[in-house]
């Protein structure tokens, strides 16, 4: 079965390394040497502190959601046997924020709850850091 | 009322002409022939002659290089001061606070400020084809290639709706209070004969029924795609006496930018528009309570109620309920968005806020729907991928 949807584009060799990371299901988030900053999407310095020195820190992949949408209209075809759709940001634990899908139903998602990484084989060279609630217990 | 004050550059400056082009559901048209429509109609309100202008500051679609030197071609005039912003929504009032910067620098005398899209057009024309509809929502000049497509993410109004849905968390703003910023607004159009929404009225029901499109966004929370442009003329004070409009001074402007980005910290509940409007009131030397009219930039339902509460209208957290109050009503505390905004008479990126500013200003409207004796009017400007912002501060004419 052809995968339909957008792939990683992989524009540079940081984000070509963030998923080559995820492929092997490891989330990580580049973190300053120099400030202990973690920020995404991936960039070539630190935005807190112009540091060049920084490393693919290995993240918990457990966060909240700050926000999130209900997608009900198509946009992509691809997308279309999804609908009704979300897609949130997630704050992660160690601090950055990342955009995903939450595959949790969708009446069930609420602002804060927290959620963790569940990583989608969907080629096999693609793995996508999906997020799912996390059950209370 | 309070005594003018501010910094050297506040109330030398005015605007002595508006135009726009037909608004709307146009067709058969392009971009640049709508804003070439809209400057020789604001040409022609001023009284003023191609010959005299020599300044542009000119934007449209994303995909024209070089907009205002397309402009420039088609005016058949080599501005000695001419250029296109890249803030997004936030470009137009920023444009007239360039241009008048540009006439102190002694760059140029006489500033078109104008702003045209053939949204519309460009839609109907993808319509018919569903690889052309894919290519519209996908290749989008805004859309990021990566880290948003391959999870679904697509869209302006997703980015909005995710601010939205964050601001009903935190402050417990409700659909309804969104569906009064629409209600509001197309009342507004409804009196406004040249409005895209004209003769289509909206009550509470009709925007609670509305087809969602993302969540918590239905298709009333966002505004309209147009064929759509307007343009303004600036000069100094001084000039401005010798044409036949009555001046509308230019009293102050801000801008602030949000560049670490909308999901960073509280951007989505705290936009740019604090600091960019404390910057024009104390350029203007004038209040929040001072404002008489508001033209909000209202790509969405929800960038309405933020900014009432970032300009200090309300407190954070009760745009809603001060929308719901009436407020933004013709007649209301604070009449917003008086020619339909965004959502109900055109989009033309902000452009004809700062047209219907003008007009308020002027006093010439039909009482019903001018804001009467309406003496200071604050436009905003909001885009540039949700983290640029810039205002503007009118004032009429002594």
């Amino acid at each position: 079965m052809t995968y339909l949807k957008p792939l990683p584009v992989g524009a540079s060799s940081l984000s070509r390394s963030f998923w080559q990371y995820c492929k092997a299901h490891e989330l990580r988030v580049q973190r300053c040497s120099r400030c202990g900053h973690h920020w995404f999407p991936p960039q070539t310095i630190c935005p807190d502190c112009w540091s060049r020195e920084w490393e693919w820190q290995l993240v918990s992949g457990r966060g909240r959601i700050f926000s999130f949408v209900v997608y009900r209209h198509v946009y992509h075809p691809a997308f279309s046997d999804d609908l009704p759709y979300c897609v949130g940001v997630i704050e992660l634990e160690e601090g950055a924020r990342m955009l995903s899908a939450i595959t949790s139903p969708v009446d069930a998602i609420r602002c804060d709850a927290p959620v963790h990484v569940d990583f989608a084989d969907v080629t096999d060279d693609v793995s996508l850091p999906l997020f799912t609630l996390t059950a209370v217990t | 009322m309070s005594s003018a004050s501010g910094g050297s550059t506040a109330r030398r400056h005015a605007i002595v002409g508006i135009g726009q082009s037909r608004l709307g559901e146009v067709g058969d048209v392009t971009a640049i022939g709508l804003m070439t429509e809209a400057i020789l109609n604001a040409a022609e309100d001023a009284g003023i002659d191609k010959g005299e202008i020599d300044g542009l500051v000119t934007r449209g679609p994303d995909d024209i290089y070089c907009h205002h030197q397309e402009v420039g071609k088609a005016l058949g005039i080599n501005a000695r001061f001419s250029t296109t912003l890249d803030n997004g929504g936030a470009s137009q009032c920023l444009a007239v606070a360039m241009a008048c910067m540009a006439i102190d620098a002694g760059m140029c005398d006489v500033v078109v400020c104008g702003y045209g899209r053939d949204q519309w057009s460009r839609t109907r024309e993808r319509r018919g084809s569903r690889q052309g509809s894919m290519r519209r929502n996908v290749e989008n000049a805004l859309q990021s290639r990566e880290f948003g497509p391959e999870y679904g993410y697509f869209g302006a109004i997703a980015t909005h709706a995710l601010g939205a849905r964050r601001h009903m968390h935190m402050y417990g703003t409700t659909k309804e209070q969104l569906g009064e910023v629409a209600v509001a607004f197309r009342d507004h159009a409804n009196r406004t004969p040249w409005a895209q929404m004209h003769g289509r009225p909206l009550s509470a029901a009709d925007y609670l029924g509305g087809k969602p499109v993302v969540d918590p966004f239905n298709r009333f929370d966002c505004s309209l795609r147009s064929d759509a442009a307007g343009a303004v003329i600036v000069m100094s004070e001084e000039r401005a006496k010798h044409y036949r409009q009555r001046p509308v001074h230019i009293a102050g402007w801000g801008t602030a930018n949000n560049h670490r980005g909308w999901f960073y910290d509280d951007h989505m509940v705290s936009t740019p528009a604090r600091d960019s409007g404390a910057r024009a009131f104390e350029m203007a030397g004038i209040r929040p309570s001072d404002i008489d009219v508001a033209q909000l930039y209202d790509c969405f339902t929800y960038m309405v109620l933020t900014q009432l509460e970032d300009y200090g209208f309300c407190a954070k957290g009760e745009g809603g309920p001060f929308a719901a109050s009436g407020a933004l009503r013709l007649g209301g505390a604070l009449p917003c968005n008086t020619s339909g905004g965004q959502l109900s008479e055109a989009h033309a990126e902000g452009m004809l806020q700062i047209l219907e500013a003008v007009r308020q200003l002027r006093h010439t409207e039909d009482p019903m729907r001018q804001v009467a004796d309406a003496e200071f009017a604050l436009v905003s400007g909001h885009g540039g991928n949700t983290v640029c912002h810039s205002s503007l501060i009118l004032q009429a004419a002594s």
